[in-house]
């Protein structure tokens, strides 16, 4: 409990993380202003392109992964991660603090990022006169996955920080599996491109794409996903020498 | 009283490359120990051994009595400063110690306390970027301070110092020391502990060279000769044949270890090698630190 106070004021205590905060509020509302005021009035009667606008504070989990990637990455980078090592010898402990931090900064994350984008596209959808295509539990889905979802890449950026200690080593794997290679997958071997963190995050969200997998497995693989990462994070991070 | 520090056989391998090899030492409780030897010897390696950022590739280093990873409040009993540059730049000095104290319990009063000792109270809320290298290096001491432990151990503090903060540290530590508590602090200048320590460990391309008071080490300061010669190879290897130890200086002269300079003449005139300058000097214990060292290469 005392490291985790000690992770979350590592994250509070430089400007770094104002800066993924707003360039996170920035993007979510560019986003879903262009979406939500560009596109024809037809397109957004349309469900999947509905979720799509008012899902696009999930956004926030490039930002929430970014974080987490620093609470570890800059560790290694500035050279804290000796003194921090030195106070709390048992690493495991540091770094199953910072998986939490990394979950908690992603809650923060997701909590502003989605209720900006459902609440700024909600406007938006009504304003235009657009009914609502999403029924039922579909919101609930929507905001819950989005948010469970961002608090998850949190901690993933936490645990691919950990495996790879190096800081731009991290972000360029991270956005270049996020942006490129996954889709890629999911184009051409959709049976198994489901099955990746990107994916399984929007079906969790209750995407409707063809292939998708069904909110709650979505959530089982993003789980998985984080647990899996943590745990490589955990123990290379145990055995390394620390320079 | 068990010892505070102990190694023994120590290896450390990375790779190929040997740093640390089968060294043993110990270091008793309440004194200053200066950790010696040339850069490169492997007294880096041997410090993040201690404390547990690396692990030994054979042997064991123990501090009182249990690798550091074992103690039971490391913070409370160990103080390090490894790197004077280990700071986030965007983070000010007080929150970077609030960070480390948060983690083992200390209160932010106790932060203001240490900051106060190593007199950064007034930069306390001020990014670390903005530091000059001598007020990194009073946070970092502040930083092993926290916990006020019983053993302090510092690589190169004095690395970067002006004389006036080298004074500074030189009296801190001999302050923190006057209560029964314990430094080990590494140089690769014996000049800059030579007025702190009450003893030194010496160690060369990772072996142990010397472990001894420094009382013992300034008792070896003796007379040397100083000598010049169109063949200082020839007249090296002449002295050499006679059991007689030389190192060269800086502008190239001779100086002859255990032997008069009666001795270097006859032997220099036995070999038929011609002698410019022949002279009598005493040493300094720089001097002695300089041949132990250089006479451990391989």
């Amino acid at each position: 409990m005392a490291q985790l106070q000690a992770e979350l004021l590592k994250i509070r205590s430089t400007r770094t993380t104002v800066g993924l905060l707003l360039g996170m509020v920035g993007l979510v509302l560019l986003t879903v202003l262009l979406t939500g005021l560009v596109s024809t009035a037809s397109t957004l009667m349309d469900k999947q392109n509905q979720l799509d606008l008012l899902g696009d504070g999930t956004l926030a989990g490039i930002f929430a992964a970014l974080a987490g990637i620093l609470l570890v990455t800059s560790e290694y980078r500035f050279g804290t991660i000796r003194p921090t090592f030195l106070f709390t010898p048992r690493r495991g402990r540091v770094i199953s603090a910072k998986i939490v931090a990394g979950l908690v900064a992603g809650l923060v994350f997701g909590f502003l990022g989605e209720g900006l984008g459902f609440g700024i596209g909600y406007v938006i959808l009504d304003g235009r006169g657009i009914p609502i295509a999403l029924h039922g539990g579909d919101i609930p889905v929507l905001l819950v996955g989005a948010l469970v979802g961002v608090a998850l890449w949190g901690a993933i950026g936490v645990g691919l920080g950990a495996i790879l200690q190096n800081q731009i080593g991290a972000v360029i794997t991270l956005l270049a599996w996020g942006f490129i290679a996954e889709n890629l997958l999911f184009v051409f071997e959709p049976s198994v491109g489901r099955f990746g963190p990107v994916h399984a995050g929007n079906a969790m969200v209750g995407g409707t794409t063809r292939h998708l997998l069904a909110p709650a497995a979505g959530t089982a693989i993003l789980i998985a996903w984080t647990a899996a990462l943590c745990a490589a994070g955990m123990v290379l991070n145990a055995r390394r020498d620390v320079s | 009283m068990a010892p505070a520090v102990v190694c023994e056989s120590l290896t450390k391998r990375f790779g190929e490359v040997t740093a640390v090899d089968d060294l043993s030492f110990a270091i008793e409780p309440g004194t200053i120990t200066g950790f010696l030897g040339p850069n490169g010897a492997g007294k880096t390696t041997t410090l993040r051994v201690l404390l547990g950022l690396a692990a030994p590739t054979r042997g064991t280093a123990l501090i009182f009595g249990r690798p550091y990873a074992q103690l039971d409040d490391p913070a409370r009993r160990v103080g390090a400063v490894l790197e004077a540059t280990d700071f986030h730049p965007g983070r000010s000095g007080r929150d970077h110690l609030r960070t480390l104290g948060r983690a083992v319990g200390f209160p932010d009063a106790r932060v203001d306390e240490v900051l106060a000792l190593v007199e950064l109270t007034d930069a306390a809320t001020r990014r670390v970027k903005g530091y000059s290298l001598g007020m990194r290096q009073r946070l970092g001491l502040a930083a092993a301070l926290l916990g006020d432990p019983e053993l302090l151990v510092l690589d190169e503090p004095a690395n970067g110092l002006d004389p006036e903060g080298v004074r500074w540290l030189r009296d801190f530590l001999r302050g923190f020391s006057a209560d029964g508590r314990s430094v080990l602090v590494s140089s690769h200048v014996l000049a800059e502990v030579a007025q702190t320590v009450d003893q030194v460990i010496i160690i060369s391309h990772g072996r142990l060279v010397v472990e001894s008071s420094l009382d013992q080490l300034t008792a070896r300061v003796g007379g040397a000769v100083r000598v010049r010669s169109p063949d200082l190879a020839g007249l090296a290897a002449a002295l050499r044949q006679h059991n007689v130890a030389t190192t060269l200086t800086n502008d190239r002269a001779l100086l002859v270890h255990g032997a008069t300079s009666e001795q270097v003449g006859d032997i220099a005139f036995a070999a038929g090698i011609p002698v410019h300058e022949l002279v009598g000097e005493s040493s300094s214990l720089e001097d002695v630190f300089l041949s132990l060292t250089t006479e451990a290469s391989p």
